[in-house]
């Protein structure tokens, strides 16, 4: 394949820069439901885009069809996109320098899920499933397992050609206890298609679904009975799966630099980090420290090269709570290089595409709260010590449901669960928890996060961005941490 | 596209390759393009084409769904094999009895409309001329959504339907504020550019230096994206047989009792004027108008073949693409226009909220339909009937059933939005609701 996206980009001509990208792209989805296999699917898509940067604008074409005719009529269109474009242009694009690079990546599994059999899959779903009717009151049992792979071929006009086999796997339960008029849910790992990583099957075997999920689901039926989180400005310690998604919606789309430049200000809105707070804003606490690295083992959001053919890597964002970058496409920090001019970096590597249909943008790779203890600040707390030095404050874990404003500073996240801490100690249980708060201040109230032991690089399968719409699967490196006064049960049930 | 002989000859092909007791193929071709625009210039020019098919086959009430994106023979028999394959591995479903029977499906004629690159960067420039005039800065999208698709299956069901459609939305900034607008149309020369520019320009201008305001208990007029954007909640988990017979929907357990006010009626009509017609579901059977709730009564529900037989109801056409878990579907709903003007409700409104748009919407519960979610992209107080000022935007805590209960001014004409992806139609009116729960500011 990588010869035929040579043949495709040799037909390409004079351009600025050009790129193709083939993929290949299979998937399966298994769903289980009340202890039926209600899904049960095998997908593939194969296809291709030319990308043209000609007299200062950029062309995009993508078809299924690899024929001769096919090409011709896809460059052809990529052609007539640049015309169209070039008309109303009032400045031209810059890309940064890059080094050709010839190279291939394969994410490192130990078993690849697609050739596990289909029965074994079933076998653990249901047997997951099943095991969470532990009562009358549980009305809906659920598991899931998806496994997907992209095998793409990348070459662009400055030599670079590069070939990447990527493999991500997930799972997770949910079930719902229902009474009357309330519903509960509890799932395992995590909510909204459980934990995913860039690994192969030896995921699902970890995560053991049967025996952890009855847990869960005997919470569920306990949360209908359990008394509603209080209101009022309290401590919280937010468990790493939650604080996997709090990391996703106010800090990595927040560092997006074409949301920064405004780019995504017709659909996703923009970002209150503005390009003067570049080295001087203070984000966050002196122990907070963020990063974007694409280079971890397992991250959802780990791969070798970006879809610009740049390499993985990995960026502080924010070092001791100081900002002190963006997650940026060779484009967009060419364009930064004019609006700062201390900021002399390339590109970070993180433009991805959903798709071979898709234009390639900034997207986030793993992005990261690392533990605490380890970059010079703040200690490496365990969640115990963490409970046990809380006077009152409320422990709150998986999401379930998130909301944020258009520049990323007004948020309100809800769990499904939470539990009262007195004294030092966990207590009762408590239900519909939600909290709400404004992005900097909140980030600068976090005192404490635990080390790197009860750290996990969440899975975040389900990142909408751009138009069209493109759905990314993205990776949160986090252990459970805790905010000062923070409003809580700011809903009225 | 291959038009509806071409795609007949491909499914009966593909129908030919399965020895299953029941087989089905949905066939999609499609040709998309969208010129995006940010910082008054375009910078993001995309087209692409792709086709589908996707097989779902069951044997002894066992199910497999496989999918790729190529026709030729190869791949036919690939795409079948392997769904075969799924289902020979599947449990049998017991609440599964079977694919639906051919029905009578209103034919209505292809409409396809393709909107050349000169066209839909012309309508890019329009709004971004205009903004400029302003001193604002224009951001948007022009999509030219193409698709053909058909169903087919194995008890001799064959349904085939091509459109189009276009669409442009901007947001305009200004210093401290921002307008929305956007057009949806059959054909790039219905696509009012001019009008979409006016009224985002229109819109950013009069949110200019927007006031703090304090959250707290609001009435509010709900211009018509926002409506859509709060219903599209409803269209989910509300008169969905699966959420309702799984006992998790606000609707559950009370069909025939009144659950919203009285001025309050919603039908799903894939045929109404404003609509682009869906004359049959994903499952190849007819659609016709049904209205969900009459004078506030809960009437009917959404049914597609599955959950139809298995609880004994009339399939009402709304199947999903297989394999899907979420049920039953309408989309084409709305709320059926009332007797007021815009101005007349916002004379109503002793003090209140004018809201343009919601953003980032999101359940809290399903089953009490409550909903957190930002304004977005202009909003105002209004005291005593009258726009007094722009305010900045506020976060909400709202109950659906409860907002539905407490519309007080519903306008006499419905406005036809587009979805975020362009293809779909939703219509909605300008609602007056007396109570409406903000719970937290934001800074701009």
């Amino acid at each position: 394949m990588l010869k035929k996206a040579e043949n495709i980009l040799s037909k390409i001509p004079s351009a600025d820069y050009a790129d193709v990208r083939i993929v290949d792209q299979s998937s399966e989805d298994v769903a289980t439901k009340d202890g039926v296999v209600e899904a049960l699917e095998s997908s593939q898509s194969l296809g291709y885009n030319v990308r043209i940067l000609k007299d200062g604008v950029w062309g995009f074409a993508a078809s299924f069809d690899l024929s001769e005719t096919g090409i011709d009529e896809t460059i052809k269109k990529a052609l007539a996109i640049v015309k169209a474009s070039t008309a109303h242009k009032t400045s031209n694009v810059q890309l940064d320098e890059l080094e050709p690079i010839i190279d291939s990546y394969k994410t490192p599994i130990k078993e690849d899920p697609f050739q596990v059999s289909m029965e074994e899959k079933i076998k653990i779903l249901l047997a997951a499933d099943t095991a969470q009717k532990v009562s009358d009151k549980i009305a809906v049992t659920q598991a899931s397992y998806q496994a997907n792979r992209e095998r793409k071929y990348f070459v662009s006009s400055i030599g670079s050609k590069i070939d990447q086999d990527i493999v991500w796997t997930g799972a997770g339960t949910d079930a719902t206890a229902v009474d009357g008029p309330e519903l509960q849910n509890r799932s395992y790992p995590n909510s909204f298609r459980g934990q995913n990583q860039t690994r192969g099957f030896e995921l699902v075997r970890e995560l053991e679904l049967e025996k952890h999920a009855p847990k869960y689901a005997q919470e569920a039926v306990e949360l209908l009975t359990a008394d509603t989180c209080p209101t009022g400005e309290f401590d919280i310690i937010l468990d790493g799966n939650q604080l996997a998604l709090q990391i996703h919606e106010s800090c990595g789309h927040a560092v997006e630099l074409d949301r920064v430049l405004g780019y995504e200000a017709s659909y996703a809105g923009t970002s209150f980090l503005t390009t003067e707070k570049l080295f001087n804003f203070q984000y966050g606490s002196d122990i907070v420290n963020l990063t974007a690295d694409a280079t971890i083992p397992g991250g959802l959001g780990t791969f070798g090269y970006d879809d610009e053919g740049v390499p993985a890597q990995r960026t502080y964002l924010v070092k001791e709570g100081k900002f002190q970058d963006y997650i940026t496409s060779r484009d967009t920090v060419s364009k930064l290089h004019e609006l700062n001019p201390k900021y002399n970096k390339k590109s970070n590597g993180t433009v991805r595409a959903s798709s071979w249909s898709r234009l390639p943008m900034i997207r986030m790779t793993n992005i990261n709260l690392e533990p605490g203890g380890e970059a010079g600040t703040g200690k490496a707390w365990s969640l115990d010590e963490m409970i046990a030095d809380t006077k009152y404050g409320i422990f709150m874990s998986t999401n379930r449901s998130w909301s944020i404003d258009d520049r990323r500073y007004n948020f309100q996240f809800g769990t499904e669960i939470a539990w009262e801490i007195k004294d030092g100690k966990l207590g009762r249980m408590l239900k519909n928890p939600t909290y709400q708060g404004i992005t900097p201040q909140f980030w600068n109230s976090c005192d404490a996060i635990c080390g790197r032991p009860e750290w996990t690089v969440w899975g975040t399968p389900n990142c909408g961005k751009g138009q069209p719409s493109q759905v990314m699967y993205t990776g949160h490196g986090a252990s459970p941490a805790r905010f000062k006064k923070v409003k809580v049960g700011v809903v009225k049930w | 596209m291959l038009g509806e002989e071409k795609l007949k000859q491909i499914a009966q092909k593909a129908l030919s390759f399965s020895n299953a007791y029941q087989t089905e193929v949905l066939l999609s071709v499609s040709g998309n393009a969208l010129t995006r625009f940010a910082n008054n210039q375009i910078h993001q020019n995309v087209a692409w084409k792709n086709l589908g098919i996707s097989a779902r086959v069951i044997i002894d009430k066992k199910i497999g769904v496989a999918s790729t994106n190529a026709f030729d023979n190869e791949s036919l028999k690939d795409v079948m094999s392997r769904a075969t394959e799924l289902a020979n591995l599947q449990e049998p479903d017991p609440g599964f009895v079977s694919l639906p029977k051919p029905q009578n499906i209103v034919k209505v004629a292809d409409d396809i409309h393709h909107a050349t690159e000169e066209e839909m960067a012309a309508g890019a420039h329009t709004v971004i001329k205009k903004a400029q005039k302003e001193n604002l800065i224009a951001s948007g999208a022009y999509a030219n959504d193409v698709s053909e698709f058909a169903v087919a299956n194995s008890l001799g069901v064959w349904a085939h339907h091509a459109g189009s459609s276009c669409n442009l939305s901007t947001i305009v900034l200004g210093k401290d504020s921002s307008g929305f607008a956007a057009d949806v149309a059959r054909t790039p020369s219905e696509v009012d550019a001019e009008l979409v520019a006016e009224t985002a320009v229109q819109k950013t201008l009069e949110s200019k230096n927007p006031q703090d305001i304090e959250p707290g208990e609001y009435e509010v007029i709900l211009e018509p994206q926002a409506v859509s954007e709060m219903m599209a909640f409803f269209q989910w988990y509300g008169p969905n047989a699966r959420i309702y017979h799984e006992g998790a929907s606000p609707l559950s357990g009370k069909m025939g009792t009144q659950v919203f006010g009285k001025n309050i009626t919603i039908i799903d009509d894939p045929f109404h004027k404003d609509v682009f017609p869906m004359p049959f579901d994903f499952e190849g059977q007819p659609k016709k108008a049904i209205t969900f709730i009459k004078n506030g009564v809960l009437e009917n529900i959404a049914y597609d073949s599955y959950h139809a037989l298995k609880y004994h109801q009339k399939n009402t056409g709304h199947a999903l693409p297989a394999p899907n878990t979420m049920g039953p579907i309408p989309l084409h709903m709305y709320i059926a226009a009332g007797d007021k003007t815009r101005g007349e409700m916002i004379k109503n409104v002793k003090r209140g909220l004018l809201v343009t748009r919601l953003w980032y919407v999101r359940v809290l519960n399903p089953k009490m339909l409550n909903v957190t979610g930002m304004t977005r992209d202009a909003t105002f107080l209004i005291e005593k009937g009258k726009i007094i000022r722009p305010v900045k935007n506020l976060r909400f805590n709202q109950s659906i059933p409860e907002a539905l209960n407490n519309v007080v001014g519903i306008e006499n004409k419905l406005t036809p939005l587009a979805s975020f992806e362009g293809e779909m139609i939703s219509l909605a009116p300008t609602l007056h609701i007396s109570k409406w729960e903000f719970s937290s500011a934001t800074l701009f």
